[in-house]
């Protein structure tokens, strides 16, 4: 009956100080909920269950806000994640080969993680940088004038990277 | 003689490498007497990296696509006091026109101070206007302040275009002790990022129009609500307001005038909806981002059920200017009926992209082939997008619409909150309302009927016509769903989701009904309804393309012209990119 | 107390306090906007848009320009509202198509869509599980007065369609039926109230299955009727088509006094056109019903169809039901019944009854193609039927003028036809010759067009009669059953029309005719899949006497199912069925207009129903995402135990337990079962 969190075990003594500086605050549960991919990467469900019991709301409404946001993930995800604009002026200039691009060289689709753990790729709206469209944002790093060509050089280029520091 | 170099350094700057610029730059200039800093986004975003030389804090040159390779020669130059080395780098005139066409009243700190700097910003003039207001004495009271807004006939830049000074005028009347100010930062138009580059490059510009407004409804606390996405605005315009708070400019008792406003920041979690502003209430409460019913309206229940006022960024960026000049000098600009400036993205298949600030009243042409310089490669001009998802498409012979909310309007467009991209005759504009169609469907709440499975039928519909599948009568009900999620939608998102595709259907009707009844894109686009044929008097049997073909759908002997089987063919264009002899045509 | 305010709402003058919202104001004056997403116990909330009314004129004699939602704006004094405007009337259209083009589930179970007469099979299969009989009763004589009768003698297309036979046999709904109605009629029967006297009389001609239903459902409307029929006693081919062996007569007699008792004039052996004339039944009525049967048999064509001892099916078993004379005595002879249908299988069988000692059916394509009951094949081979599959009269031979064979051409299937049905061909040149005494024609049925001068009839010989409203070219006269259009059709199909026909009538002695409708439902696909961790529960057997001694007289050969049996059988009811179609606000908002979802068909949500809640059911592919249960959950139980999930076109909702406790809070509240306006949600027993 206790769903799927009962499975996880979260560290929940690391969310103290978000809910201890939030926890009471009205409207925080946004920001809580931020904090708290921060932390984790991603929101675990029984951290999901955490936070309602600790802020005296109920399991059913912080899942139903964190499910409303497209900024919050439910699985873990890689140690790049891959933010590709699908906005009008990044589709129009050809996102949709680049994404094409990426998915064929990670061998994943739109919200999967590669199979070695270092890539997450998501198609996102907007980033708001129209004029080097394509873009994508890895991590806080931006990348403009995509081509497919130039997408998975740069993967290529990170994973070479990690290797070398393996 | 002392020189200063400037390194531009808003998102596209930086995404464009002027990060790494800086950096080398650093190193070049350890030591030395030539001063470094950072500037926001000028918004000439086809030319970044840029670059300014100030020479006694003149500019005297501006240095275009740097790369961290020009750093040593930028050094040097400026060590030495000749920048004649430079003159390879330096903008052409035909690009800086791009500026002097331009009258800048929201961006007019935006790429020259540093924004991260108040210091660079109260030299540039920031806090005057809310001195003028709170001025002892011969301050303005917040009445004066909202009859000044009236005057100007300043109206909410975020799209809807209502006037700013009635939304100002009914918090203030509404009764209530708490009220709260509130920016719309949440800019989730696909294709506009005006808001994020005067966040980003003139922090300050907007903090002094929302104390101004905090002022005028008699508001303690201001709110930002930005989108996640944009976590430079978040940090420089946080960074702002720890400055501006320190110098008692935000906080208690500002400038001992007895108002006190203190500044919150929100991010935002990634729903564009919240665009709407009870959606964007509902979120910043800590909910789903759902919309409300209006009535009540937020100026009379909106935050927190309080009286509330909400603006986007454009908007407060407008209102120091405003004060400082009078509100008949803003009214002086634009049209009878739209005053002032607007700012614009400009993107898409155009030369010059980046942002333009321009009078209401000029046209899209002006816009596009003046300032903007045509359509890159030359090709030729089909349509431009105006207000993203919300807004419409407006073809060629309409080019001579002026920019001015009614204009617009009347082309079935909207001015929206300056999304303006530009597409060449090898969009498909039935792709392009698919397009939108998939966003809006996406970024529906799903709390309505109307929107939640209108826009997800329409999307369908489209969806099919591209695949070659549309039925007769499809544009029909189009039409007819449009019309519906029109008039039953709760709220803008839903009642402004079919103008992409009605204003396509307008314009563009013959597209629509190639790919119904011929299963064929004028445009090339869509990938379903494509053909690829081998020409057999081109193709000299290199065998080239055969190999290429993912999934062998291409047979013939050695020197001899192959084929392409439809059946098997993926049109993914692999051959026609790889053919050395044009050998290939596509249909 | 707060100021009262005046508005008018399609027409009507309403005056409600001030503050009050239009949705309520119209509440106030007895007027329902239809709205889905609104319930008293929560705040607005506005997501159905169904509740949008235009404002004519506010007052100002200007109409507002955009539509209203009705729940959010406030009723202003003097404002002329309306919600039946062609604009209203389109955008809730639209409304309930979208909402409709993602609804998952099925209003009425397959069973009673596939009934000709609509009858709730899975309401009374319930009741009969629960062991109240009279209960089924009532619900089956909604639209069917005979059950007793029908439940013995109907083919039942309605277990075609029992999904059950995806898990393993359909449920044996018709025998159910008899079940019931016997154990009614025992004591304290069930019988329907009749509405007040209309004032208006109306005559049914043939006391048939259709007639006596169109009289009885008539009459529960208040009209005066009166059956006439030309035989001695009521209930035409139920009882002079149909052998006691399977309808013993008592049982129908008891079902049409239970007609009769509510106020039914009988009156038999008036034949039209001999005792009465239609014109003088036109005058002295204010509607006649022509129920006239289809009485006489097809012939073949074929020579030797004109010697003395070929009969025609239904004279045949005319013969031996009318209790007029003695049974015909066929012991020692052969009988060849030609036909593969359910009057074939009727004759075959009473000639067996009759002393028949070689009884043959003759059959032109194999058992598979053949349209009779498979149980009632297999219980005549028991009773010593023979069968000769794959023949066809070519000839009937005679010596003197009467029979005494018939000469069979060979019949092979050919090539399956576009329709993927296999024709008969004949093998050329080969023949068989069967020796018999008698040779029954059981091919098909035609009317009698005696007395039905200046109706008009179909090229077939039928009356002309409208599908949907039963006019015939005369005024005030009505038809149905096995007279009219496409002929014979099993007893069902007729009380179906009759009931129809009955709501058409009662319409037009009211005033304004209204055509049948047939409602929009919702209905799904299920398949075999879908119902794989369903339990196997075989088919109850009904009881019947040896074939043996069964086969020597026509007493009845079922035995009755036993109430342990029947109860047992009705509970593998998989109740396909919405528990809420009766209160759904849905269907009934969808019903007020026309309308196409189809056109608008694209992806559906579709979920499997979630068991989640222990004591209550949700089912997703039903809910339209109001968030009645939610805002319910959350304002009134303040519980927030329920919550929406995801955004946009695949949200659903979802509960989220924080512990044991909060369920057992859900288990004594229901609130959000009250709520809900469809089927989505069900309290389980």
């Amino acid at each position: 009956m206790q769903c799927e969190c009962a499975k996880q075990s979260s560290d929940l003594s690391l969310m103290k100080d978000v809910l201890e500086t939030y926890g009471a605050v009205p409207g925080s549960l946004i920001t809580i909920l931020q904090q708290a991919q921060a932390i984790y990467g991603y929101l675990p469900m029984d951290v999901i269950y955490h936070i309602a019991e600790q802020t005296g709301s109920t399991p059913a409404k912080v899942l139903g806000v964190a499910t409303f946001y497209t900024q919050f993930r439910f699985q873990p995800v890689g140690k790049y994640l891959i933010m590709l604009c699908n906005g009008t002026a990044c589709h129009v200039n050809g996102s949709e080969r680049v994404a094409q691009a990426i998915c064929e060289y990670l061998e994943i689709s739109n919200g999967g993680t590669s199979a070695d753990g270092l890539f997450s790729f998501s198609i996102v709206a907007c980033l708001g940088c129209c004029s080097l469209s394509p873009v994508m944002m890895i991590n806080e790093e931006t990348y403009g004038s995509l081509t497919p060509e130039k997408a998975v050089a740069v993967l290529k280029e990170i994973r070479e990277k990690e290797a070398a520091v393996q | 003689m002392s020189f200063r170099v400037v390194v531009g350094q808003g998102s596209c700057g930086i995404a464009a490498g002027a990060n790494k610029v800086y950096d080398a730059l650093a190193e070049q200039l350890a030591d030395s007497a030539v001063g470094l800093g950072i500037a926001g986004c000028i918004g000439m975003c086809w030319l970044e990296p840029i670059v300014d030389l100030y020479e006694d804090d003149t500019l005297t040159m501006r240095l275009v696509r740097v790369g961290k390779a020009d750093a040593k020669a930028i050094a040097d130059a400026c060590k030495n006091g000749d920048l004649s080395a430079l003159s390879a780098l330096a903008i052409t005139e035909e690009d800086a026109a791009f500026l002097t066409e331009q009258t800048r009243i929201v961006l007019r700190n935006c790429g020259i101070i540093d924004p991260e700097s108040l210091e660079s910003a109260l030299q540039a003039g920031a806090y005057t206007a809310l001195k003028k207001v709170l001025a002892e004495g011969d301050g303005m009271s917040p009445e004066a302040v909202i009859a000044c807004i009236k005057e100007s006939g300043l109206a909410g830049r975020g799209g809807a275009g209502f006037p700013t000074w009635f939304k100002w005028n009914a918090a203030r009347q509404s009764p209530g002790e708490e009220k709260y100010l509130i920016c719309n930062a949440d800019e989730g138009d696909p294709g506009a990022f005006m808001d994020r580059a005067v966040i980003e490059s003139d922090p300050h510009a907007l903090i002094e129009g929302m104390l101004i407004g905090a002022y005028a409804i008699g508001a303690k606390e201001a709110v930002v609500y930005v989108r996640a996405e944009y976590p430079l605005a978040i940090k420089r315009l946080l960074n702002a307001i720890a400055q501006a708070k320190a110098a008692g400019l935000v906080g208690e008792n500002i400038l001992g005038s007895g108002f006190s406003c203190d500044f919150r920041v929100k991010a935002g979690a990634g729903a564009f909806v919240c665009g709407e502003e009870t959606a964007l209430i509902e979120s910043l409460e800590g909910k789903r981002g759902m919309p409300r019913l209006k009535p009540p309206f937020p100026a009379a229940a909106g935050y927190w059920q309080q009286p509330s006022n909400i603006n986007n960024v454009e908007t407060f960026a407008n209102v120091a200017w405003i004060i400082n000049n009078g509100g008949a000098a803003f009214a002086a600009m634009g049209t009878e009926r739209s005053k002032g400036t607007k700012v614009f993205a400009l993107t898409g298949k155009i030369k010059r992209g980046g942002l333009v600030e321009i009078p209401m009243g000029r046209t899209l042409r002006d816009v596009i082939f003046g300032i903007g310089g045509g359509i890159r490669d030359d090709k030729a001009f089909q349509a431009v997008q105006m207000g993203g998802p919300s807004g419409g498409c407006i073809p060629a012979d309409l080019l001579d619409t002026v920019i001015d909310y009614q204009a617009l309007a009347a082309t079935g467009a909207i001015m929206g909150s300056g999304g303006m991209v530009v597409m060449d005759d090898s969009t498909c504009m039935v792709a392009m309302a698919k397009f939108f169609l998939d966003f809006t469907a996406d970024e529906s709440c799903g709390k309505c009927v109307h929107c939640r499975i209108g826009t997800k039928r329409m999307q369908e519909i489209l969806s099919r016509m591209t695949e070659g599948k549309g039925k007769e009568g499809d544009i029909e009900l189009l039409e007819e769903l449009c019309v519906a999620i029109k008039d039953g939608a709760l709220c803008g998102l839903g009642q402004t989701a079919p103008n992409p595709v009605l204003t396509a259907i307008r314009y563009f009707r013959p597209q629509f009904e190639a790919h119904i009844t011929e299963k064929r894109c004028p445009a090339h686009a869509c990938t379903a309804l494509l053909q690829y044929r081998i020409d057999a008097d081109a193709c000299k049997g290199c065998t080239l393309c055969a190999k290429k073909c993912p999934v062998q759908a291409i047979t013939g002997d050695v020197k001899k012209p192959h084929i392409i089987d439809q059946a098997r063919c993926i049109r993914c264009g692999q051959c026609k990119a790889g053919c050395k002899f044009n050998a290939i045509t596509v249909a | 107390m707060s100021k009262m305010i005046t508005v008018t709402i399609n027409d009507k003058v309403c005056t409600c306090e001030e503050g009050c919202s239009i949705l309520q104001a119209a509440a106030a004056n007895g007027l329902e906007i239809p709205n889905l997403c609104n319930d008293e116990s929560v705040k607005v909330y506005g997501a159905c848009g169904l509740c949008a009314v235009e404002v004519v004129d506010d007052g100002s004699g200007k109409g507002i320009p955009k539509l209203l939602r009705a729940c959010s704006a406030k009723a202003v004094d003097g404002y002329v509202i309306r919600y039946d405007t062609e604009r209203v009337n389109r955008a809730r259209k639209i409304a309930l198509e979208l909402l409709m083009s993602d609804h998952t589930g099925d209003c009425v179970a397959p069973c009673s869509l596939n009934c000709p007469a609509g009858t709730d099979c899975q309401g009374y299969v319930k009741k009969i599980a629960q062991g109240d009989y009279h209960g089924a009763v009532e619900i089956v004589k909604e639209k069917l007065p005979l059950p007793a009768s029908i439940g013995r003698v109907c083919p039942h297309p309605c277990e075609k369609q029992c999904r059950r036979g995806l898990v393993e046999e359909p449920i044996s709904i018709a025998f159910l039926k008899a079940f019931a109605a016997d154990r009614d009629l025992e004591q304290d029967t069930y019988r329907a109230a009749c509405a007040a006297e209309s004032g208006k009389r109306v005559a049914v001609v043939g006391g048939g299955p259709a007639g006596l239903t169109a009289a009885y459902f008539l009459r529960r409307k208040g009209h005066a009727v009166t059956v006439l029929d030309a035989a001695k006693k009521m209930g035409g081919m139920l009882r002079y088509g149909i052998p006691a062996y399977r309808l013993p007569k008592a049982v129908l007699d008891r079902e049409i006094e239970e007609i009769a008792a509510m106020g039914v004039t009988m009156q038999n052996g008036v034949r039209l056109g001999e005792d009465i004339t239609l014109e003088q039944l036109r005058s002295e009525y204010d509607a006649v019903i022509l129920a006239v049967g289809a009485w006489r048999s097809m012939q073949m064509g074929c020579v030797g169809e004109d010697l003395e001892g070929v009969i025609g099916g239904i004279e045949f078993l005319h013969d031996i039901s009318s209790g007029e004379g003695a049974l015909p005595d066929l012991r020692g002879k052969s009988v060849a019944v030609c036909g593969g249908g359910n009057t074939a299988m009727d004759a075959c069988r009473s000639a067996v009854r009759c002393g028949a000692e070689n009884v043959y059916v003759i059959y032109r394509r194999t058992r598979e193609e053949m349209p009779a009951d498979p149980l009632e094949i297999e219980e005549s081979v028991e009773e010593g039927v023979i069968y000769k599959y794959l023949t066809n009269p070519a000839e009937i031979m005679g010596e003197n003028g009467k029979v005494t064979a018939v000469r069979l051409q060979i019949m092979e299937l050919g090539e399956p036809d576009a329709s993927g049905r296999r024709f008969p061909v004949p093998v050329e040149g080969k023949f068989e010759t069967l020796p018999v005494d008698m040779v029954i024609m059981a091919i098909g049925q035609k009317l009698s067009p005696k007395g039905l001068d200046g109706v008009e009839l179909t090229k077939k010989g039928t009356i002309a009669a409208d599908e949907a409203t039963f006019v015939t070219n005369l005024p005030k006269v009505f038809a149905i059953g096995d007279a009219t259009n496409r002929g014979a059709d099993i007893a069902i199909a007729a009380i179906g029309e009759a009931n129809r026909c009955a709501d058409v009538v009662d319409s037009a002695l009211k005033g304004k005719l209204s055509p049948v409708r047939k409602p929009f439902l919702s209905k799904r696909q299920v398949t075999a899949e879908m119902l794989a961790d369903r339990e196997k529960i075989a088919r109850c057997k009904m009881p019947a006497r040896d074939a043996a001694v069964r086969r020597r007289d026509f007493d009845e050969v079922n035995l009755g199912l036993t109430e342990d049996i029947a109860r047992a059988e009705a509970k593998r009811c998989l109740e396909c069925g919405c528990h809420d179609y009766a209160d759904c606000k849905l269907i009934r908002y969808a019903n007020l207009q026309e309308i196409h979802p189809e056109r608008l068909a694209g992806a559906k949500n579709t979920h499997e129903k979630e068991r989640k809640l222990v004591c209550i059911e949700r089912d997703n592919g039903k809910c339209i995402l109001c968030g009645l249960c939610v805002r319910s959950c959350e304002e009134d139980a303040k519980q927030g135990i329920l919550g929406l999930v995801g955004r946009g076109f695949t949200t659903v909702i979802r509960p989220e337990f924080l512990d044991r406790a909060t369920v057992e809070v859900c288990k004594t509240c229901g609130k959000c079962v009250n709520v809900c306006p469809t089927g989505a949600l069900k309290l389980l027993d």
